[in-house]
């Protein structure tokens, strides 16, 4: 089955192809030339690609593909309502809608906004129950802008979704979409007054295991699992962790208590924990937590952002690393070696794959 | 007919057209008959800021704005600030 990896950088799109058995990989493109891609899927339903691009000086969009990159196409009137007084900073992630809701995908963005299509990509709603959620005046922007950059679907009710936004925390809806509560019980937000408030947390990547209710996060301040759909949160770095600071995290389709995180030195020095570029992964839960580096390198002071981690659905599991020092790293045997498929791109802001023949 | 030429990442977006040839009235009715102009102007409508507009060679910003009216005759020239890395 043709494999598909995109990454996206600071200035294009660029498209990897190879097999399942996901040894050799072939490059295509720049795509989306002088766009920031800050995230790409290929939809599994459809085989479409969609991608969050933003640009400095023609601001924020999303682009579909439906030839796999051969020709794109642009939203259409991507925006936010004039009433709101806010306009649209930034696309950071795009999720496809459940398995029976097959046109539908959601859309992350800044200022803490999140979109609905229902038609394939072509046009976007604004879901107003978090565009006007009565908490909005306490939330406050990232270093990277105030970015709903998460949205986890539950695979067994189509109603309830997870986001994660920066910073404002994890939130939980049960109607898909009209209430959205926050979901930060136990995450820490040490940077204000009261470490441990409702809302305000800075979440930096959230992810829903695939066939479990359990939810893990990468926060600014550590990392969590929660096993009641986000209703408390248990810390869990420390144990063979560098830093509990960090961006990008991936997780085992088949094994919920096995993650993969980035440490990072912390929020005030943002390279790679320790000098070098470890990927870190705990098989218990989060109780412990080790490295495996064959084939990364061993010296770097490198960052890899929230979206620049990604797991496949294969057998032994696929991982993908991209960096902003313009590699991207690949392993097919669930993280224990790893080949640099690519050097020299630019800044690798995002890591997807997908499989579509 | 007024000529807009479109910078290098808003050709790509008409297709890899970057000349059009548009009839106006004003500046702002020639930006709007563009097929990138969602790229131009925000969601309220603001010219967006690192956007440059150039009639002849000036800067709307300078020359009295969008709604500055159009004889046929002009070139316009968008270009995009010089900002970012």
């Amino acid at each position: 089955m043709p494999v598909v990896l995109l990454a996206g950088t600071k200035k294009a799109l660029f498209v990897f192809r190879s097999d399942d058995s996901r040894q050799r990989w072939t490059l295509e493109g720049p795509h989306l030339e002088g766009w920031s891609v800050y995230h790409a899927i290929l939809d599994p339903r459809d085989g479409a690609l969609h991608a969050c691009t933003n640009h400095e000086v023609y601001g924020a969009t999303v682009h579909r593909s439906r030839d796999l990159g051969k020709t794109w196409d642009r939203a259409e009137k991507l925006g936010l309502p004039e009433e709101s007084e806010l306009k649209l900073e930034r696309t950071w992630h795009v999720e496809p809608g459940h398995v029976d809701e097959p046109g539908t995908l959601w859309l992350g963005a800044a200022p803490g906004v999140l979109f609905r299509s229902d038609d394939g990509g072509a046009t976007w709603e604004v879901v107003e129950g978090l565009l006007t959620h009565p908490t909005r005046d306490r939330w406050f922007p990232g270093a990277g802008g105030m970015c709903c950059h998460s949205i986890q679907l539950d695979r067994a009710d189509v109603s309830r979704l997870h986001i994660g936004i920066s910073r404002a925390g994890v939130f939980r809806t049960d109607d898909a979409g009209e209430h959205w509560t926050p979901a930060n019980s136990g995450t820490a937000a040490d940077f204000l007054p009261d470490p441990y408030p409702e809302l305000g947390q800075c979440v930096h990547k959230l992810l829903r295991c695939a066939d479990s209710p359990r939810l893990w996060q990468q926060n600014h301040c550590g990392v969590y699992r929660s096993d009641d759909g986000g209703d408390s949160w248990e810390r869990l770095d420390g144990n063979g962790l560098p830093s509990g600071f960090g961006f990008a995290l991936a997780l085992h389709p088949r094994d919920p208590d096995t993650a993969f995180v980035v440490p990072i030195e912390g929020a005030e020095n943002r390279v790679t924990s320790d000098g070098r570029l470890g990927v870190y992964r705990t098989s218990d839960g989060g109780e412990t937590w080790a490295t495996s580096m064959e084939g990364l390198p061993e010296r770097a002071w490198t960052g890899v952002l929230r979206e620049g981690m990604a797991s496949d659905t294969f057998d032994p599991l696929g991982l993908y690393l991209g960096a902003q020092s313009g590699s991207v790293f690949a392993s097919a045997d669930e993280g224990r070696t790893w080949d640099e498929i690519a050097s020299q791109l630019p800044p690798v802001l995002s890591v997807e794959v997908g499989a579509w023949s | 007919m007024v000529v807009v030429v479109l910078p290098p990442v808003l050709a790509a977006e008409a297709g890899g057209q970057s000349r059009f040839e548009v009839e106006a009235a004003t500046i702002r009715d020639a930006l709007g008959a563009l097929p990138v102009v969602d790229r131009l102007f925000d969601e309220q409508g603001s010219l967006r800021t690192l956007v440059n507009v150039y009639v002849d060679g000036v800067d709307v910003r300078e020359s009295g704005g969008l709604a500055g009216p159009l004889s046929g005759t002009e070139t316009i020239r968008l270009v995009g600030a010089i900002a970012g890395g």
